[in-house]
């Protein structure tokens, strides 16, 4: 859900690329109809392709016709319970380099960059 | 309330409310279910204090009635409360009258959820700021902003977390977001927005937190939010700031500390009209349709007018609620997004007054407003709210 937001960089800025991350399995209460509405505001092809590259799971490519429960905790266990407790977030755009520390990510700008 | 089980479903998500008492006004009613059951009977005084023989003598009073059952402390069959109300004579100045002004008595009902500002009290929490927000205002803002199951809540000047924690409380997803990372990690001893999210058990819901400026935010474009609940920097303690050039400080010949992490940026004072004015954007960009916006706007009591609360196209007003401190205020703005198919309020709908919940009159001007580009409609002059600062320090 997050992006680049350097002023100016408006190309590639979405979705970030994740590199020297350290994740952690973090146990969220699923609640199946927050999960249905999420779907449909995630941008699916950028989750996907994070999941992957993070080699936490291997996603189908669109979302299916019939999503069931299953396919929910599935996308829980993506979404909400892995967290990026460490790496960096860069973007592609522009190579801004967006650090996370203990689970908190790092999204100020420089002053020049605003 | 047509029956009991309303009354505990409602005084389950109210905070302000006691409880709720059956009154029994027919003598002869009131007899029939009882004759046999176990009873004890609860003494309060609103406005007063009774000693416990006050107590003692006021419950002797009803021993005309022909009640067999037994008196059981711990678990009666019923609990008859008695309510003594003296009004609040003190605070209007006035002693506390000998007799109560009304008495209610009837069967106990249903109890509120008061005991959770015990449970969430400051005092008891592990990890605190100078700005961290008392806990029966934290729980009512949750409240009023429809935190539940399955609900996403936003604090973008989350500080110490306290609108995570009882958010959460009632179930809902939160994430905060500051634009000073320390507030959010504390001072490395162990305490944090992460060991309160623990210490009340609430790991699985606050999801976690980001460190940004509101002014410079990373949200993708997103109607994502079922609502925004804040405490904006209103700049007495600490003022508010945003990333920008700053003229009078040196410019930096590296961004970088020397342990490669980036140096803090730069940042100007962020005026208070532009704080209120920018999360009211946020709001109404951000929020679901439906979604609640619930924050305090501080006002100067001498030159504050309703004309001071900025509005916006996409945002109906349902209250704004003062909590005075004399010489200056807080109000709390509650503000709903409108659903995608209702078309944009209009200039009449637009600058109704709320006070405390009533709706009172059409007290703003359309020539004192100006209407921007994304809908926001702010006073033409300054807010009163603008010098909020430099009015409070004048005192
Ligand atoms: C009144 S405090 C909020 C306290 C919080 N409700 C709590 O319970 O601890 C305001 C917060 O806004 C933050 N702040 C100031 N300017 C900001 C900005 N431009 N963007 C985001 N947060 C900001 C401050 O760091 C401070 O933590
Ligand atoms: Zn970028």
């Amino acid at each position: 859900m997050l992006m680049c937001h350097v002023k100016g960089c408006a190309t590639d800025n979405f979705p970030l690329r994740i590199e020297d991350a350290e994740l952690e399995q973090v146990e969220v209460e699923f609640n199946e109809d927050f999960m249905r509405r999420m779907i449909n505001k995630i941008e699916w092809g950028a989750f996907v392709q994070t999941a992957f590259a993070l080699g936490v799971d291997q996603l189908p490519a669109t979302v299916p016709e019939n999503i069931d429960t299953e396919f929910l905790q599935r996308i829980h266990r993506v979404a909400m319970e892995t967290k990026l407790k460490e790496g960096k977030m860069i973007c592609n755009g522009c190579k801004h380099v967006y650090p996370v520390t203990d689970g908190i990510p790092n999204m100020l700008l420089q002053e020049t960059e605003v | 309330m047509k029956s009991a089980a309303d009354a505990k479903k409602l005084l389950n998500r109210s905070i302000l409310i006691k409880e709720v008492i059956e009154l029994r006004f027919h003598w002869r009613k009131y007899h029939t279910p009882y004759l046999k059951t176990s009873f004890k009977f609860n003494v309060t005084a609103f406005g007063s204090s009774l000693t416990i023989p006050q107590q003692v003598e006021r419950i002797e009073r009803f021993s005309f009635l022909p009640y067999d059952g037994d008196i059981d402390l711990k678990n009666p069959d019923v609990v008859f409360s008695l309510y003594e109300d003296y009004n609040d004579f003190p605070n209007q100045g006035l002693p506390v009258p000998d007799a109560p002004i009304r008495l209610f008595w009837g069967p106990f009902v249903a109890e509120s959820s008061r005991a959770l500002i015990q449970q969430y009290d400051l005092k008891k929490r592990g990890y605190l700021g100078t700005t961290s927000m008392d806990a029966e205002l934290s729980l009512i803002m949750s409240n009023v902003a429809l935190a539940r199951p399955g609900s996403l809540v936003l604090d973008p000047f989350v500080g110490t977390g306290s609108f995570l924690v009882t958010s959460s409380h009632f179930g809902a997803y939160t994430i905060g977001s500051d634009i000073d990372g320390r507030q959010i990690r504390g001072k490395g001893n162990g305490k944090s927005i992460e060991s309160n999210a623990k210490q009340y058990s609430l790991e699985d819901r606050i999801l976690g937190t980001v460190v940004c400026d509101i002014a410079h935010h990373p949200w993708r474009d997103c109607e994502l939010w079922d609502a925004i609940v804040c405490d904006p920097p209103y700049g007495v303690r600490a003022g508010a700031k945003k990333i920008a050039v700053n003229p009078k400080a040196p410019p930096k010949t590296s961004i970088y500390n020397r342990d490669g992490g980036y140096k803090l940026p730069q940042c100007v004072p962020y005026e208070l009209d532009d704080v209120m004015a920018d999360l009211i954007s946020f709001a109404a960009k951000f929020l679901v349709p439906g979604g609640r916006l619930v924050y305090w706007l501080p006002t100067l009591t001498d030159s504050y007018s309703p004309k001071d609360v900025p509005r916006h196209k996409r945002l109906r007003l349902l209250d704004n609620c003062e909590q005075s401190f004399n010489k200056w205020a807080r109000r709390m703005i509650i503000m709903e997004k409108l659903k995608a198919d209702e078309p944009d309020l209009d200039l009449d709908a637009l600058l109704i007054e709320i006070e405390k919940g009533m709706q009172t009159k059409v007290a703003l001007d359309e020539k004192d407003m100006k209407v921007q580009g994304d809908g926001l409609v702010t006073l033409i002059d300054n807010p009163a709210h603008a010098g909020f600062r430099k009015g409070y320090f004048k005192e």
